[in-house]
């Protein structure tokens, strides 16, 4: 099938969409010449800096969190593509308020190696800076291969705990190891139901017959589990969740964090009846959803489906989860 | 032909690389399609953009300058795996080019070899991967064996061609154990690496490039 989307010229997109998200949020953000999504007004000094990088073509992230209480730059690459390692190198120095930057990487292929790569030039220049990687796809390999799983939307709840870390003027390797404790107790599995379409090629992603659904499906449409014929909310939520709370050992007493995040095509009523039946299984396991959020956050264009992520939490996480943060698609009042 | 490499005939040999790369640009996505997310045919296209904007830029008339300028700018072209590669590549030779006026076809050994080198400390890939260490390891080596058998330069980029462009075949049926196409598994059997293909056609750019404006 032709693809039918909005756009004009595709190697325009990205300029594009950046320009009309900059003038809608004009008072929280702005856009710079070499794709970095910045705070319209930078973090106090002495504060540590956050600053995160990926792909396009997943809007809202990762930009949509940029602003106070999470993100202090987001460089935006090509759909799909890491952004250049000096744009990255320019984020860094640009995110420095005298206190250290903290650089979330979420595990791709591309991602890594840009992220790399700026490191080494970062190292070469005397920046003060941390990186932290995200993999926490569980249908990417066993828990003790941490390189073989990749990053999903865990980095969403990342960016809001580090994020409240760091504007409440905790050092670096405070803000680190707060990061890095959410990172070893959050866990994500994705499904899809329909493929997208890539906007730039117009090729559909991937392959999934009408009444299949894949599990562990990633967010560029990268092969999952396998197929499995569709089944109800209930059995999905089901399945999903107990592959989760086995590979993260959850036990009765533990308290969550809950995220139920659409790929793009599926209704927020259907994400609503997932959530539900999660909440009510856990309930049953005597596990407390401390934190929770429904919303398209990371997106793979038209893509029908969900991310189902949950995450291990201290009492100082659920306080930093609920700490203040004004970003275009994130506020805490 | 041309016994060394001066400034000139690395642009023509730049040059050379950009506009094959470019007209397969179509190609490339296709087989990036069957085994990634379709878009390296656009990432090459736009590194080469920028490949042809930094020579023109590059008013040094200096070996060292002119290759550190292209690799910096396909770095900033991102692009996914693309930038970080390719650029380091064309960075890693002009480190080894730096204080050079002119490459000899041993100098020119070794400046592929430290691209090489450059590449290979950015990713864990091995030959046999399905990527494209597979073509750029038997382009390397061929090309230090011919000028070892006392081939000019011309005839050394022969050689590294061919070679890329059979190591770049050889592909097709690999396994993908590196980026996004290892979640394939099986499914990446039967097309051969982008990756590999456009470095197949980057040393074929270098040897026509060469061989367009010599006498």
């Amino acid at each position: 099938m032709a693809m039918k989307k909005f756009i004009n010229d595709p190697d325009n997109l990205v300029s594009e969409l950046l320009e009309g998200y900059a003038l809608l949020h004009a008072g929280k953000i702005r856009v710079t010449g070499s794709g970095m999504v910045v705070r319209a007004k930078p973090k106090d000094e002495g504060k540590v800096g956050v600053v995160t990088l990926g792909g396009s073509g997943h809007e809202p992230a990762l930009s949509g969190f940029v602003g106070e209480g999470m993100l202090d730059i987001s460089v935006a690459g090509e759909i799909f593509a890491a952004p250049g390692a000096p744009a990255c190198l320019e984020a860094l120095k640009a995110a420095e308020r005298g206190a250290g930057v903290l650089f979330v990487v979420l595990n791709h292929p591309g991602d890594v190696l840009a992220a790399n790569l700026t490191m080494e030039m970062a190292e070469k220049e005397g920046l003060n800076v941390k990186q932290l990687l995200t993999h926490e796809d569980i249908a990417g390999g066993p828990r003790s291969e941490p390189e073989q799983r990749r990053g999903l939307v865990g980095c969403i709840p990342l960016y809001k705990l580090v994020g409240a870390a760091a504007e409440a003027g905790r050092s670096l390797d405070e803000v680190l190891a707060i990061g890095d404790a959410y990172e070893r107790n959050m866990a994500t599995l994705a499904v899809a139901v329909t493929s997208a379409t890539h906007p730039a090629t117009g090729e559909a992603m991937f392959e999934l017959a009408d009444d299949e659904m894949e599990i562990g499906m990633g967010q560029h449409g990268e092969a999952g589990t396998g197929c499995t014929k569709l089944k109800s909310a209930d059995e999905t939520a089901e399945t999903m969740l107990e592959m989760l709370l086995k590979d993260l050992n959850v036990q009765s007493g533990d308290q969550l964090l809950v995220m139920i995040n659409g790929s793009g095509a599926t209704t927020l009523m259907e994400l609503f009846i997932i959530f539900r039946r999660v909440h009510q299984v856990l309930t049953e396991k005597g596990v407390k959803v401390a934190c929770s959020r429904v919303a398209e956050d990371l997106t793979v264009q038209e893509m029908a489906g969900f991310q189902m992520h949950i995450g291990r939490l201290t009492d100082e996480m659920v306080d930093l989860w609920n700490a203040p943060c004004d970003t275009p698609f994130m506020t805490v009042r | 032909m041309a016994e060394t490499i001066g400034y000139d005939e690395m642009v023509r040999m730049l040059r050379g690389a950009a506009e094959k790369v470019t007209t397969q640009h179509e190609m490339l996505s296709k087989l990036d399609a069957a085994i990634g997310d379709g878009d390296h045919g656009t990432a090459m296209r736009r590194a080469m953009v920028c490949l042809v904007k930094a020579v023109a830029d590059n008013r040094s008339r200096d070996l060292a300058s002119v290759l550190n300028d292209v690799g910096w700018a396909i770095l900033s072209a991102g692009g996914g795996s693309t930038g970080p590669l390719f650029g380091t590549f064309f960075m890693g030779m002009g480190e080894a080019a730096a204080e050079r006026a002119t490459l000899d076809a041993a100098a020119l050994a070794e400046a592929f070899e430290a691209a090489l080198a450059a590449v290979r400390k950015q990713t864990k890939a091995e030959p046999g991967d399905k990527t494209m260490i597979d073509a750029l390891v038997p382009a390397v080596e061929g090309l230090r064996a011919a000028v070892e058998e006392g081939l000019d330069p011309a005839e050394a980029l022969e050689r590294a061609a061919d070679a890329a462009q059979q190591g770049a075949a050889s592909t097709k049926d690999m396994l993908a154990r590196f980026g996004k196409a290892k979640n394939l598994g099986r499914r990446t059997l039967g097309t051969p690496d982008p990756g590999a293909t456009s470095v197949s056609l980057i040393f074929r750019g270098f040897a026509d490039g060469l061989a367009a404006g010599g006498t």
